[in-house]
């Protein structure tokens, strides 16, 4: 009896141990929602939903108190200004509301609303806060690069006392129907309405007013003010000196069912609707750059960046739109059955899309594009926000990343197994714990006594060290670059206007504050070699945590009412904090001795629009688990279309665990991230891809080195992202916008325009799967040529075993690559080219190189080759892509060694028998010479191809070889 | 222009490649020479039906499907299990992924030692001067890298650290000789107190059966006498019971208050834990604040501890039982003691009935043969012991003490023995390292290797120490580990690896474990440790131990034999 109760007594015991641990542990399973508000928790968000349910409720009576005041109402220099007047109230009183519309030679529209009490600071900030007065204004000033000269040409074709019609657009086919009472405009593509401003009447520019103090008890019976002022989230009061102060509009896009962009987030790339219903969200879509704790998947909730960028899509049409604000916002999305449009006779109408912009406050800056391709979208979004920086090559290979490599011998040791392995990598990276008690720039003098020796090491194979360096400056004694920050008084400030104090990684901290143009400068001398002991020439950085993240501040950030520089709030500029941090680094290292001039290699986790031209981004802190991997592809596309296609996710998952098979397919998907980093928390077991074990490390190696292999076309592709924008990773819609079927696919996609169709695996235990066909040209398994039977629309299953990368090759072009395996993507650039092409339907294909030296800016003199291939007749030519005419170049350094460089190896898959033949003859420059050919013909599923190598053909040079 | 220096470039490819008959092609190394030398065509190694050219051997076009026309480039490199499949027409597998006839690039490093380095190390850069001394790997064709033979003074080199490194060897062997004479010393004399304990035990046991029969003889002796106890009712033992039930009663209130005590404690601990827990949840992961650290970690630290620390013997029912009041079914049966006559009280009646002038003598009497009794130990001393007589106490505690002895040395023996037959390592050297311990500063602790014991992490901060496992066993693995020019290295190889295991508990984790990897040094020393993931620690240790030389020729098995 006595053992018996004994036992159960200690089972009961253990078992309540359990339950309590498992307390302990299952909260940090999933994002701390509570953490982070709901529209109904952020009062603005809350004012203006419920302004639209009131909206709605009220319909056809319902009337926007917004009027069109023509006081010069001439088009001038594309632009048309006038001032909105919007009614407060029964008596009839107004506010006015200067509006600027501006036509862009580009073809984009832009509309600017400001407030003019506000712009004449005729203001009262409550609080005594030193604030400014007028709205916030300088977003523009961060973001846009370019593209805003006017577009003379526009002008109005019609006016009368309801509306203004404005012709404009490089082909004069768009219009801009300005209605007059109550304000709204509608852009036309041919005729065509394609974005409704206003039409359901949800402006809401909140006018600045003065708080009526009174008596306790006493309410204001007209309206609500209980959000206008002081708010309370998670325990922190955010003052509102300002008091209610949001902008929103409702925005259409009429017969457009998807809508793609406002990146980040987890959802589907074509977004949801958000006021609920079957597969809806309830809440609305969120940009607020958060650091959010292991987020969730298929989530509206706010992530780490925010690109207030929207594009909608429909079969043969493309619009857009950039929201250019800055502060908090919020997005809701419904969608109507074409039946439903109470405005169209036409009971065939197609879906339209109705989204509700909200932003806490700044002005309305509004950026209208009118398509009509994808292309046309993304190249002008790039005009206007900027492209993609040329990246450091070696940014395109592996990067090993862990928190934390724990020593310098670790670091080395790392390296040597890589080497050992025969695994290629390009850089390791330390997190937080190099840096002496999380003091950046100093190394721990114990761990990494001597991190020269590292840089040396990793130097000896072209490799490279990334370390990190976060926006908080620890709040210590005798840390003098705190001090300097103190003394030079470059820190964001609280509400007060005393230095902001908070706590992140190095415990209590101050954060530099890059609105201010001394902190930029003070952040470069900060970077130079000669300050930062320990640094080199391959040492580069990670800026992380600068959304910025605060622990335990309100929503893991800083207070709204915190003062930037000039005095503006953290609530104008909370989105572009991220921004301005990355900007500053990249700026720094470009600047780390003089007359050093190379491209930086910068990381970053918050963004907004225009941190593409800085560097890369990496979606945040996600989990080693099979979604996470399925939605990294999502959300990398997601990004590619929103302008900064230099993305990845951590491989493989940051928190957790992965087993074995998921780490593969993760590095088997990874091989297509455009960044692509190992990463894993402090808590993880090591996963290196050496420590796999069979035949996993194999498998993994081998997706590393097709990744190596294919990097000229990676390039390449880096090279088109620079130059008009365009994805990296790119969908079906955008590569087939015509093939409807293919509008919402967000799980597969073309590398660059190199015809490489990827669907990655992201399942356990799947070893097949059906790849979505987007036309009729014809399609080859990479990795066996096997001539794929489909179709336009068709899916094709892809047998799929763990050491498989669904990959099919369309027909009509050629890539480049090079095939010797090599240790880092440095040891690789004067190793021969192979050229693969896949012939077309119509015995066609073309292709484009594009190559320099990977480190400097001196193809901004011409210092690069460029060249363009092509097979059309029976003959494989090579061509400068630009019509340069190369001879008059004067090399280089790197330029001259190139010449070495050849073109080795063409692989000619769908090759027709009439080039099986010994031989051929290679023709450039004037010379002549002959290249072994191998046929083989096809075999069961697998298409004839043919090989010509020791084809020893300058890839600068002009050549031509014909195959029959 | 250009032509010329075209020419220039093949002529000096050819040069450098294509052999003139009877030379050996570069990178070939001196086991596949037979294949390269003198051949009007060259046959891939594993495809004997292609044949190529000689001048097509290392013309940096890969001819064969086995790689083996390329033995001097790298150009056949992407044939290999670990490349992205593509076709390869003639490979085994009839693709890339295939096993090249040619191990590597073979460098012959003239002045030192040759050696094979992988195929994608040729021609891209770098002199590998740590396998390829001579420079032989790159060939000037890219980015015109060459690299200049270096095999002299490297050999040099080599050649002077290898006799340093063997004379350091050969003082650690001296070393390691002494500590296994030592050991054997050791393993000699607790031999020979196993031998003395054996005796003892045997001796003991003799006399302990001895003293057991007597005190079973005294106690037969004594039984049957009549003895009567003084005091009232129940005499002394009625006295006894009267205290003992007092007494139990107030152990019994001690034991309650304590125990009330004892729950108002539980519920401020759960109180607090719960706090702890709450603060745990809330606090934020990402927080570095060292005040919060510490106390999470401390609390996480405390929290492991209480997972895996063994729960008191201390039963929640037996405090019950013993709380309850005591009766017939629970606890001591006082009434049953009060109400049993025992045969002294029959005797007292007895006396009740017979006339007092009888009664006074025959008192008189009794109490001198009770007297002559007790003088004579026939009889327990009353002033001594309520029951037993001290003959029979005597006996009793003789007994008792030869058999305490027996257990004691008993135990001594086991201890002995199973030390004996416990893994000391080759030669049981390890005998000689016990007790000691070595310690190595890094970072904010010292970490601290006890032989055969223990391995710790102490804080220099303060805070509490962690057992980072306890010695399980020895093993053989694997070392793959940089060559230091100190000597401070495993190196690879076949190396000991001490197992410490089941140390303190990670919060969130595994029990922290250890691996002591041994390596040859002078002396006991910790060369480094690191912590590649949480609570998995490394240690490398160097100790005369990990050596082998020639001198000392495979003692482990000559022991054994």
């Amino acid at each position: 009896m006595r053992s018996t109760m004994g036992l159960s007594w200690k089972w009961t015991a253990l078992f309540s141990l359990l339950s309590a641990f498992l307390c302990l542990i299952e909260p940090t399973l999933a994002v701390k929602e509570h953490d982070f508000k709901k529209c109904a928790q952020a009062g603005f968000c809350k004012r203006n939903r419920d302004y639209a349910d009131q909206a709605a409720a009220q319909s056809s009576t319902w009337i926007s108190p917004y009027q069109v005041v023509l006081e010069s109402p001439s088009l001038k220099d594309g632009q048309i200004q006038a001032v909105i007047l919007k009614t407060i109230n029964a008596a009839g009183e107004t506010v006015r509301l200067p509006v600027t519309i501006s036509f862009l030679q580009s073809g984009v529209a832009r509309v600017v609303v400001d407030e003019e009490r506000r712009q004449n600071k005729d203001i009262e900030v409550r609080h005594g806060s030193a604030a400014r007065k007028e709205r916030y204004n300088e977003a523009a000033k961060w973001s846009i690069v370019g593209g805003l000269e006017p577009d003379l040409k526009a002008e109005i074709v019609h006016q009368d006392d309801s509306q203004i019609n404005v012709k404009y657009g490089p082909e004069a086919n768009f219009e801009a129907v300005i209605k007059l009472s109550p304000f709204g405009i509608d852009f036309r593509r041919d005729g065509a309405s394609q974005i409704k401003f206003n039409e359901r009447g949800l402006l809401n520019f909140e006018h600045w007013r003065a708080k009526i103090e009174r008596p306790e008890g006493e309410e204001n019976t007209e309206e609500d003010e209980s959000t206008w002022w002081d708010e309370s989230f998670g325990g922190s009061t955010d003052t509102k000196p300002l008091g209610p102060e949001s902008v929103a509009l409702d925005i259409s896009f009429h017969g457009y069912e998807h809508v793609y962009g406002i990146p980040e987030h987890t959802g589907p790339l074509s977004l949801k609707q958000t006021r609920g219903g079957e597969g809806n969200y309830a809440e609305p879509y969120r940009l607020y750059n958060a650091d959010v704790f292991e987020y969730i998947l298929d989530s509206p909730m706010t992530l780490y960046g925010s690109i207030p960028f929207m594009q909608a899509h429909r079969k043969d049409s493309s619009v857009g739109l950039l929201w250019l604000n800055a502060a908090d916002t919020w997005v809701d999305i419904i969608k109507t059955k074409g039946s439903s449009n109470p405005l169209s006779l036409n009971a065939e109408a197609p879906s339209s899309t109705q989204t509700h912009w909200i932003s806490e406050a700044g002005i309305l800056d509004i950026f209208v594009f009118l398509g009509p391709t994808p292309q046309d979208i993304t190249k002008k979004y790039g005009e206007l926000t900027g492209t993609t920086a040329m990246p450091q090559e070696f940014a395109l290979g592996y990067h090993q990343c862990r928190w934390n490599y724990i020593s310098q011998d670790d670091v080395k040791d790392v390296d040597r197994r890589f080497d050992k392995a025969q695994i290629p990598y390009d850089v390791i990276w330390l997190d937080i714990e190099y840096a002496d008690g999380v003091r950046y720039f100093t190394f721990d003098p114990h761990s990494f006594s001597d991190p020269i020796s590292i840089g040396k090491q990793l130097d000896s194979h072209g490799r490279k060290l990334v370390v990190i360096i976060d926006p908080h400056i620890k709040r210590v004694d005798n840390y003098p670059i705190n001090e300097q920050l103190q003394s030079l008084d470059l820190a964001v400030h609280d509400k007060d206007g005393n230095i902001y104090e908070g706590d992140c990684w190095p415990g209590l901290s101050n954060w530099i504050d890059c609105f201010n143009p001394k902190a930029r400068e003070w952040w470069k001398t900060l970077h130079k070699y000669e300050n930062f002991n320990g640094t080199m020439e391959n040492t580069f950085i990670w800026n992380d945590m600068n959304e910025p993240s605060v622990f335990h501040g309100p929503e893991t950030t800083m207070p709204k009412d915190n003062l930037h520089y000039d005095n503006w709030e953290h609530r104008d500029v909370h989105n572009l904090n991220g921004m301005t941090y990355h900007h500053s680094t990249f700026e720094a290292l470009k600047s780390r001795k003089k007359g050093e001039y190379r491209r930086p290699f910068v990381l970053t986790r918050a963004f907004f629009s225009g941190s593409q031209r800085f560097g890369a981004m990496w979606t945040g802190d996600n989990l080693a688990d099979w979604g996470h991997l399925q939605t990294s592809i999502t959300m990398l596309i997601n990004q590619g279309i929103s302008g900064f296609p230099f993305s990845g996710a951590d491989v493989a998952g940051f928190f957790g665990d992965p087993e074995s098979e998921l780490i593969t397919r993760w590095y088997q998907t990874a091989a297509f991230y455009p960044f692509f980093r190992a990463h894993a928390h402090i808590d993880t077991r090591r996963r290196e891809p050496y420590l796999l074990g069979d035949p996993y490390s194999a498998i993994a190696t081998a997706a590393l080195r097709l990744r190596y292999s294919l990097l000229p076309s990676w390039y390449t592709t880096f090279f088109y992202a620079n130059r008009d924008g365009s994805p990296i990773l790119r969908p079906m819609f955008w590569t087939h916008p015509s093939s409807e079927g293919g509008l919402a696919i967000d799980d597969q996609f073309f590398l660059g325009s190199t015809g490489l169709l990827v669907k990655p695996i992201a399942e356990k235990d799947k070893y097949s799967t059906d790849i979505w066909i987007p036309d009729d040209e014809t399609y080859y398994e990479y990795t066996t040529y096997n001539l794929v039977k489909t179709q336009q629309g068709k899916h094709v299953t892809f047998d799929a075993p763990i050491d498989r990368i669904p990959i099919l090759m369309r027909g009509g072009h050629i890539i480049s690559r090079r095939d010797i395996p090599r240790r880092s993507s440095t040891l690789m650039r004067f190793d021969p080219y192979t050229l693969v092409i896949s012939v077309s339907k119509s015995g066609e294909a073309e292709g484009e190189l594009y190559v320099d030296d990977g480190d400097s800016y001196e193809y901004q003199d011409g210092q690069y080759i460029y060249r363009k291939f092509s097979l059309k007749d029976d003959v494989i030519s090579s061509a400068d892509a630009e019509g340069r005419d190369t001879r008059k170049i004067k090399p280089g350094k790197w330029l001259k060694a190139m010449r070495d460089v050849h073109v080795d190896k063409i692989i000619i898959v769908g090759a027709p028998a009439s080039w099986n033949r010994e031989e051929v003859q290679v023709e450039s420059e004037g010379r002549t010479w002959s290249a072994k050919v191998n046929y083989q013909a096809a075999n069961g599923d697998r298409a004839a191809f043919a090989t010509v190598s020791h084809i020893r053909a300058r890839v600068g040079e002009n050549w031509s070889i014909k195959l029959a | 222009m250009q032509h010329p220096k075209t020419l220039a470039l093949l002529g000096a490819v050819c040069s450098l490649t294509v052999a003139a008959a009877g030379s050996v092609p570069r990178g070939v190394g001196p086991e596949f020479i037979s294949h390269y030398q003198n051949k009007e065509v060259f046959a891939c190694i594993a495809n004997p039906s292609i044949t190529i050219s000689p001048d097509r051997v290392n013309d940096n076009t890969c001819d064969c499907p086995d790689g083996s026309d390329e033995p001097g480039t790298a150009a056949c490199a992407f044939i290999d299990p670990r490349s992205p499949e593509q076709p390869l027409i003639g490979s085994p597998s009839g693709t890339t992924n295939a096993t090249r006839s040619l191990p590597g690039f073979w460098c012959n490093n003239k002045g030192h030692i040759g050696g094979y380095i992988p195929f994608t190390f040729v021609n891209d850069g770098i002199c590998d001067y740590d396998v390829c001394c001579d420079g032989s790997d790159e060939n000037g064709s890219v980015n015109g890298v060459k690299c200049e033979n270096r095999c002299a003074a490297m050999g040099k080199e080599y050649r002077r650290l290898a006799e340093e490194r063997k004379k350091s060897v050969a003082k650690a062997n001296i070393k390691k000789r002494e500590m296994i004479k030592e050991a054997a010393e050791l393993r000699q004399r607790a031999e020979a107190r196993i031998a003395a304990l054996e005796k003892d035990v045997k001796d003991l046991e003799a006399k302990k059966e001895d003293l057991q029969r007597k005190y079973a003889q005294v106690q037969n002796e004594e039984a049957g006498k009549i003895v009567k106890s003084k005091g009232g009712r129940g005499g002394k033992l009625g006295i006894l019971l009267g205290l003992a039930k007092d007494r139990v009663e107030e152990l019994r209130e001690a034991l309650r208050l304590v125990t009330e005590d004892r729950e108002i404690m539980r519920s401020k601990k759960n109180e607090l834990e719960a706090i702890l827990m709450q603060f745990k949840q809330d606090h934020d992961p990402n927080s570095n604040d060292e005040g919060v650290k510490a106390a999470i970690k401390s609390f996480e630290d405390w929290a492991a501890r209480e997972a895996s620390a063994d729960q008191s013997e201390f039963l929640e029912s037996d405090v019950n039982e013993i709380l309850k009041e005591d009766d017939e079914t629970n606890g001591v049966n006082w009434k049953a003691f009060e109400e049993q006559q025992d045969d002294t009280d029959i005797l007292y009646d007895f006396d009740a009935y017979i006339p007092p002038f009888i009664r006074d003598v025959l008192h008189d009497k009794i109490r001198i043969v009770r007297q002559w009794l007790i003088s004579n130990g026939m009889m327990a001393d009353p002033a001594t012991d309520g029951s037993e007589s001290s003959v029979v106490k005597a006996a009793r505690e003789a007994a008792e003490t030869a058999e305490q002895e027996l257990g004691h040395k008993t135990r001594e023996l086991d201890q002995e023995r199973s030390d004996i037959q416990k893994d000391y390592g080759p030669s049981d050297i390890f005998r000689a390292l016990q007790g000691k311990c070595a310690e190595i500063d890094a970072g904010e602790y010292t970490y601290e290797l006890c032989w055969l014991d223990k391995t710790l992490q102490k804080s220099k901060k303060g805070h509490a120490h962690s057992n980072m496992g306890n010695y399980e066993r020895t093993e053989i693995a694997i070392a793959d580990e940089e060559e230091r020019v100190d000597g401070r290295s495993l190196g690879s190889g076949p190396r000991m690896v001490m197992r410490y295991e089941n140390g303190q508990t990670c919060w969130n984790g595994p029990q922290r474990r250890t691996d002591v990897w041994l390596g040859c040094a002078e002396k006991e020393e910790i060369w480094r440790v690191s912590e590649a993931e949480k609570c998995v620690y490394k240690l490398e240790v160097g100790t005369p131990v990990a050596c082998e030389d020639e001198d000392v020729k495979k003692p482990d098995e000559k022991d054994e034999l």
